[in-house]
C-alpha cells in the first residue's frame, strides 16, 4: 500500500550537511501494524515527519496506493498523525478537537456531529467532550489526540512516541488499547518508538533503525530470534556477544568446539540470549566451557547470573526462579557454561554510514 | 499592645489605601467636584454651584439671542478622538501584527535584538518623536521634498495640521504599545498546532482563522487597549502635528484650563475622557472573558 522507495533526506548545506536517511527502501502492508523502532537520532522520526508531509525528502519517492505523494501538501495527504506531545488545541473542548479535521475538510454538520460521537465512543470519552483539552489527564489526552487523528479515516494512521509522555501502568494500558483500536478500524498504523518492549508487544512489523538506515526489518519473534546484525540483537533484548575461530564449518572459545552452520572460517561474532545459556552441565552440540560466577542480581521472576570466561569475555545467564530444582550458585564459584549450538547467532556488524 | 487579627490586618493594608486614596480617589473627586463649580474670571472657579460646565460639553449659549444650540465644536472634536483613536489602534494592528510575528518567529537569540529596535523610539523623549514625524511630513520636509525632486509633485502637498498628520504621528508614537503584547502572545504560541491543524486538512487560511486566530486573540485585544486608551487622551502629537485645526479631547481640556479659563467645562470634558476610557475597558473585559467557541453537536 505505501512504498517507500530510496528516501534519502538531508539538512544542511555545503559542510554541515547532516544526511539523516540513507536512501531507505521498503513496503507497508493494508492493515498493519508497523513500527519504526530504533535510539534517538536514527531517523525514525525524520521519515514519519516525511510521510505526513511536514517536510520533503531530498530524493526517493512515497508511493502511496500507486501514486507518488512526495511533493503533496500535508493537508492533502490521507494520513493522520498522533503527536508525541499530542498538540491538542487548547481553545477548543474535547468534541471540537475530534471535529476538527471534518471540519476543515468543509463536511457538513449532519455528517459531522454523529462521525465525532462515534469516534468519542470508540475512545470512551463520551462523558468529557464539553471539556477543554487543557483539563484532560495525560491518558485522555491521548485519547482525544487519537480519536482526533482516526475521525476522518486515513488510509495510515502515524504515530509518534505517543505514550512516551505516560507513566508505566497507563502506558500499558494504551498499549492494548492501540491493539484494539486497530483491530477494530482496520487502518494501517505507522508507530514510531524508541522503546522496544512495546514495539515487541504491538507490532506486525519492525524497522529497526539505526544511523539514518534500516537494518532489519521482521515479524518481532523474528527479530529476537534471528536478529541480523549486531545492531539489533544489542537494541532487541539482551545479548551476549562472544569472539570466537571458526574453522571447517566449526566455531570454537580456547578448547571447546561446537559445529555451526554458515560459519565462514576466520573469527566471527557470535551472540545467544541471556536464557539460553545453560548452566551447571554440559551438553552435546554446544560450547561447554568453564566460568568464575562474578554477580548474582536478583529480580524476581528469574536472577541474572554475571560469569567471567577464562579469557576474561562476560557473560550474563538468566535462571528462572523455580519452585523447586532450582540449583542455587554462590559468587566466586567455577561452573560448567553450556552454550548450545542452535542458540548461537554469527552477527555481522551493523550497516554504518558510508 | 495587642492588635485583633481585623485591625492588624488594617494596618497593614493602610499603605495601599492611602496611596489609592491620596493619588486616584481624592485627584478624581476635585476634578469631578470642579466640573459642578462656575468659571472664575481669571481662570480657577468660583465656589457656587452650577451645572453649566457639564451643560457646555455638549451645548452652547448664543451670544447674542441666549438660544441653546448642540456645540458643534465639541462634538467634532469628541467624534475626531473616538474616530482617530480607533483609526490609530487599527492602523498599528495592521503595522504591528505582521511585526510582531516577524520577532516572534525569529531564532530566540536573535528576537531581543529586534525588540531591542522596536523599543528604542518608546524609550525616547515623545516631543523629540513626534517633531521627527513633523520633519518628514512638513511642507519643505523630506517627503514634499523627495516628490518634489522626482517630479511626482509640483507644489508642495499640505500635510501638516491635518487628521492624517495626528494619525501618522499617534501610530508611530503608540506602534510599540501594539507590537509588544501581540508579541508576547505570538511567542507563546505552540507552532506545532499549526502543524497538526495541516495535519488535519486544514488550508492556511484555515489554520489562522480557527486555531492561530484565536489563541493570539488576547494580545490582540489588550495590544488594543493599550493603544486605544492613551489615544484618546493624546495631548502632544495632536497639538504639534494637528495644531489648532485638528484638536482631540486632550487639547481641548488643556484650553479650558488655560486660554479658555473655564475650569469646570475642562474638569467636565475630563470626566467625559474618563468615562470613555472605562466603556472601553468594560468592552474590553467583556471580550476577553466570553471566550469559548461555539459548540458542536
Amino acid at each position: 500500500m505505501l512504498d517507500i522507495r530510496e528516501i534519502s533526506k538531508r539538512f544542511g548545506y555545503g559542510n554541515g550537511v547532516v544526511t539523516a536517511l540513507h536512501d531507505v527502501s521498503f513496503s507497508i502492508a493494508e492493515g498493519e501494524f508497523f513500527t519504526l523502532l530504533g535510539p534517538s537520532g536514527c531517523g525514525k522520526t525524520t521519515l514519519l515527519r516525511l510521510i505526513a508531509g511536514f517536510s520533503a525528502p531530498s530524493g526517493g519517492a512515497l508511493v502511496l496506493d500507486g501514486k507518488d505523494i512526495a511533493g503533496m501538501p500535508p493537508n492533502r495527504r490521507p494520513v493522520n498523525t498522533v503527536f508525541q506531545n499530542y498538540a491538542l488545541f487548547p481553545h477548543m473542548t474535547v468534541a471540537q478537537n475530534v471535529a476538527f479535521a471534518l471540519e476543515a475538510q468543509g463536511r457538513r454538520r449532519e455528517e459531522v456531529v454523529p462521525a465525532v460521537d462515534e469516534m468519542l465512543k470508540l475512545v470512551q470519552l463520551v462523558q468529557l467532550k464539553d471539556r477543554k483539552s487543557s483539563e484532560l489527564s495525560g491518558g485522555q489526552q491521548q485519547r482525544v489526540a487519537l480519536a482526533r487523528a482516526l475521525v476522518a479515516r486515513p488510509r495510515i494512521l502515524l504515530l509518534d512516541e505517543p505514550l512516551s509522555a505516560l507513566d508505566m501502568k497507563l502506558r500499558k494500558e494504551m498499549q492494548i488499547e492501540l491493539k484494539r483500536l486497530q483491530r477494530e478500524t482496520g487502518l494501517t498504523f505507522i508507530f514510531v518508538t524508541h522503546d522496544q518492549e512495546e514495539a515487541l508487544t504491538m507490532s506486525d512489523r519492525i524497522a529497526v533503525m539505526s544511523g539514518g538506515r534500516v537494518q532489519q526489518i521482521a515479524s518481532p519473534r523474528e527479530l529476537y530470534d534471528r536478529p541480523a546484525n549486531h545492531f539489533v540483537a544489542g537494541f532487541i533484548g539482551e545479548s551476549n556477544f562472544l569472539a570466537v575461530q571458526a574453522n571447517g564449518g566449526a566455531v570454537s572459545i580456547g578448547t571447546a568446539t561446537v559445529t555451526l552452520a554458515g560459519a565462514r572460517d576466520g573469527p566471527l561474532t557470535v551472540m545467544i540470549r541471556p536464557e539460553h545459556v545453560t548452566l551447571g552441565t554440559s551438553l552435546p552440540d554446544a560450547l561447554n566451557l568453564t566460568a568464575t560466577v562474578t554477580q548474582l542480581v536478583f529480580f524476581g521472576t528469574d536472577t541474572h547470573v554475571h560469569l567471567r570466561l577464562p579469557d576474561g569475555t562476560a557473560l550474563v545467564a538468566r535462571i528462572q526462579n523455580a519452585l523447586h530444582g532450582g540449583r542455587s550458585f554462590n559468587e566466586g564459584e567455577a561452573i560448567a557454561v553450556a552454550l548450545p549450538a542452535e542458540a548461537l547467532r554469527i552477527t555481522a556488524k551493523a550497516e554504518e554510514q558510508a | 499592645m495587642i492588635l485583633s487579627e481585623t485591625s492588624r490586618r488594617w494596618a497593614l493594608a493602610m499603605p495601599a489605601v492611602v496611596t489609592i486614596m491620596l493619588f486616584s480617589i481624592l485627584p478624581l473627586g476635585v476634578v469631578l467636584f470642579y466640573s459642578f463649580l462656575s468659571p472664575g474670571d481669571f481662570g480657577n472657579v468660583k465656589w457656587i454651584l452650577s451645572a453649566d460646565g457639564w451643560f457646555s460639553v455638549l451645548f452652547e449659549r448664543d451670544i447674542f439671542d441666549d438660544t441653546l444650540m448642540v456645540s458643534d465644536a465639541h462634538l467634532t472634536i469628541l467624534g475626531r478622538s473616538v474616530g482617530l483613536s480607533f483609526a490609530t489602534t487599527l492602523i498599528t494592528l495592521v503595522f504591528g501584527l505582521p511585526t510582531a510575528w516577524f520577532i516572534a518567529t525569529r531564532p530566540a537569540a536573535q528576537r531581543g535584538f529586534w525588540l531591542f529596535l522596536i523599543t528604542i523610539p518608546f524609550w525616547t523623549n515623545l516631543l523629540v518623536r513626534t517633531i521627527a514625524v513633523q520633519e518628514m511630513i512638513r511642507s519643505e520636509g523630506v517627503f514634499n521634498r523627495v516628490l518634489m525632486a522626482l517630479g511626482i509633485i509640483h507644489e508642495p502637498l499640505q500635510m501638516m495640521f491635518t487628521n492624517f498628520a495626528v494619525l501618522l504621528g499617534m501610530a508611530y508614537v503608540f506602534l510599540p504599545l501594539m507590537v509588544l503584547p501581540v508579541y508576547a502572545a505570538i511567542e507563546k504560541f505552540d507552532f506545532r498546532l499549526t502543524e497538526a491543524s495541516y495535519d488535519l486538512y486544514a488550508s492556511r487560511f484555515y489554520c489562522l482563522r480557527r486555531v492561530i486566530f484565536p489563541l493570539v486573540r488576547p494580545g490582540i485585544i489588550a495590544g488594543s487597549i493599550l493603544v486605544f486608551v492613551p489615544a484618546l487622551g493624546a495631548y502632544v502629537t495632536p497639538r504639534i502635528m494637528g495644531g489648532g485645526k485638528s484638536m482631540m479631547l486632550g487639547n481641548l481640556i488643556d484650553m479650558q484650563f488655560g486660554q479658555g479659563r473655564n475650569w469646570p467645562l475642562g474638569a467636565a470634558l475630563a470626566i467625559t475622557l474618563t468615562i470613555l476610557v472605562l466603556v472601553a475597558l468594560i468592552w474590553y473585559t467583556r471580550l476577553t472573558s466570553g471566550r469559548t467557541e461555539r459548540n458542536h453537536g
